[in-house]
């Protein structure tokens, strides 16, 4: 059998090669998971010990039977579902119109020159500021919280792939001119394919972005979600609702960010 | 015979905020169908000013220019899109035209067939060697059937082994085609090798400074062959000294 041959042919410092680096990935990801696991035990027993106040500082076990318990009478899923429902529609739509803005600013090399300082000034300018803004013009309610994580992410979203549009190779866009093509077909068959792991990259950003957004906007005026439950819940001193609301918001970035990476691979399969 | 391309009395003036420069002047040229004419000149001379004028990239400031036939182009480099696989790079001067019908798709299919590559058609660019990204390159250029090939250093971007073979396939690749080519290049040997005439361009502004007419003796053509060909010495030296290369 051919497989057998290769196996044959890899040389003894080959494979005590391989395995050092097994041992090693090995290695990291158990210390990963003692780190976890260790920090909930060293929480717990703390709690547990009375060397921390549960009252002010959760533990584990109560954030559980918190969980449960919510999870029984649904609320809890009510609040996950809100968050990732304003969270996906800041990060999409903030993605979406960032990206339509920076063909339109590339197409009409005049106007960005002229939306040049805005861009950079607003782009600095901490867009959590405007929330009060927005809801004071759209109102008390979900649209409001939806405008503001679009608001986190949309400039950043328009000055990266604008550049990203502009550093493609000129010579490749005289490729498109040199057979005839217009402008329209230079940005469909060059500059938009070429920045579609820029784009990709861009989600992945406003996943983050768009959380601080919603969580906000749910801060101010939000009636459901993690960020109502946060709030609301060290108001009323539940730090067990506040810790759990954390600790899912963490997994639900985490969760996010791992789809983008996988459509990502999906998308780039031409990439060395 | 009326020539396939002509440059009458062709000037072309480049503006820029440090001012106004001559890139090429009063420039006469007259190329035959069939022929395959290089063009040398020191470098920053105005070369490849002049094939963005012939392929109407760029408008001469004056003078006359006609081409009469369809213009295919080559780059420095091949400039496939990665994200494109090899069939779909060679397509691509057919999509821009909107002439993919069943019938230039076969042409492209024959085409990749018959220069080697037929088994890399769904292949990604990143998984192909130089030579042959060059050759689907040609491939690209030749599948909107020019009648006339604009080849701007096409081969300076591998190294010199590559180079002499690819130089030698894409020669004997447009001598078979039939097609009428321009070549510009700064190595005088490539020059020589490929074409039936070498234009020596003076420095900036570009004017004709010489024209050689190229008689090589060989058996069978091909550029490889042509550069063992007694005479190649003394064009390459006579070119050599036109050119009046000061090595600092």
């Amino acid at each position: 059998m051919w497989y057998k041959k290769e196996i044959k042919s890899v040389s003894k410092e080959q494979t005590a090669f391989l395995n050092r680096l097994r041992k090693r990935k090995h290695a990291v990801h158990t210390i990963q998971w003692v780190l976890l696991v260790g920090f909930f035990l060293l929480w717990e027993t703390a709690a547990r010990f009375d060397w921390i106040d549960p009252f002010i500082f959760s533990q584990p076990t109560r954030m559980l039977n918190a969980g449960i318990q919510m999870g029984k009478d649904g609320s809890l899923w009510t609040h996950i579902g809100t968050t990732l429902w304003e969270t996906v529609a800041g990060f999409v739509l903030g993605t979406l119109i960032g990206t339509l803005t920076a063909i339109l600013l590339w197409w009409n090399r005049f106007v960005s020159n002229v939306a040049e300082p805005y861009l950079v000034v607003l782009n600095s300018l901490p867009k959590t500021a405007l929330a009060p803004i927005i809801i004071v013009w759209l109102g008390n309610n979900q649209t409001s919280i939806i405008a503001v994580a679009l608001l986190t992410s949309v400039i950043v979203t328009v000055m990266s792939v604008l550049n990203g549009f502009l550093q493609v190779d000129n010579e490749k866009i005289k490729l498109i001119q040199i057979f005839g093509g217009t402008k329209a077909q230079v940005l469909k068959k060059v500059v938009f394919p070429a920045n579609i792991p820029c784009i990709l990259n861009a989600l992945k950003i406003n996943v983050g972005l768009s959380f601080v957004g919603v969580i906000v906007g749910e801060f101010l005026v939000a009636q459901s979600g993690l960020g109502f439950l946060i709030v609301y819940g060290s108001q009323v001193f539940k730090l067990d609702w506040v810790m759990l609301s954390v600790i899912i918001l963490a997994i639900l970035a985490a969760l996010m960010y791992q789809g983008i990476a996988f459509l990502e691979k999906k998308c780039l399969k031409w990439q060395q | 015979m009326r020539p396939i391309v002509s440059l009458e009395d062709v000037s072309l003036r480049y503006h820029s905020i440090n001012g106004e420069t001559l890139a090429v002047s009063d420039m006469c040229l007259f190329v035959q169908e069939g022929e395959f004419l290089s063009i040398v000149g020191p470098s920053g001379c105005g070369k490849s000013s002049i094939l963005s004028m012939l392929a109407g990239l760029i408008a001469p400031s004056e003078g006359n220019i006609s081409v009469n036939g369809e213009i295919g182009y080559m780059l420095q480099k091949d400039y496939l899109l990665e994200w494109r696989t090899i069939r779909n790079n060679a397509l691509l001067g057919l999509e821009i035209q909107n002439k993919l019908t069943p019938q230039n798709i076969a042409y492209v299919e024959e085409l990749l067939d018959q220069y080697g590559l037929g088994d890399f058609k769904d292949h990604y660019p990143y998984q192909l060697s130089g030579g042959m990204r060059q050759r689907v390159a040609l491939i690209r250029t030749l599948a909107i059937r020019p009648s006339i090939l604009l080849l701007d250093e096409p081969f300076s971007a591998l190294d010199y082994q590559t180079r002499l073979s690819v130089s030698d396939e894409i020669g004997t690749i447009i001598r078979k085609e039939g097609k009428t080519a321009i070549l510009v290049s700064h190595d005088i040997s490539e020059a020589i090798s490929l074409a039936d005439r070498v234009v020596v361009l003076s420095a900036r502004p570009a004017q004709v400074k010489r024209i050689y007419d190229i008689h090589l003796t060989t058996d069978e053509y091909s550029p490889i062959k042509a550069r063992e060909a007694p005479e190649f010495r003394e064009y390459f030296n006579a070119i050599w000294k036109e050119l009046d290369v000061h090595v600092v």
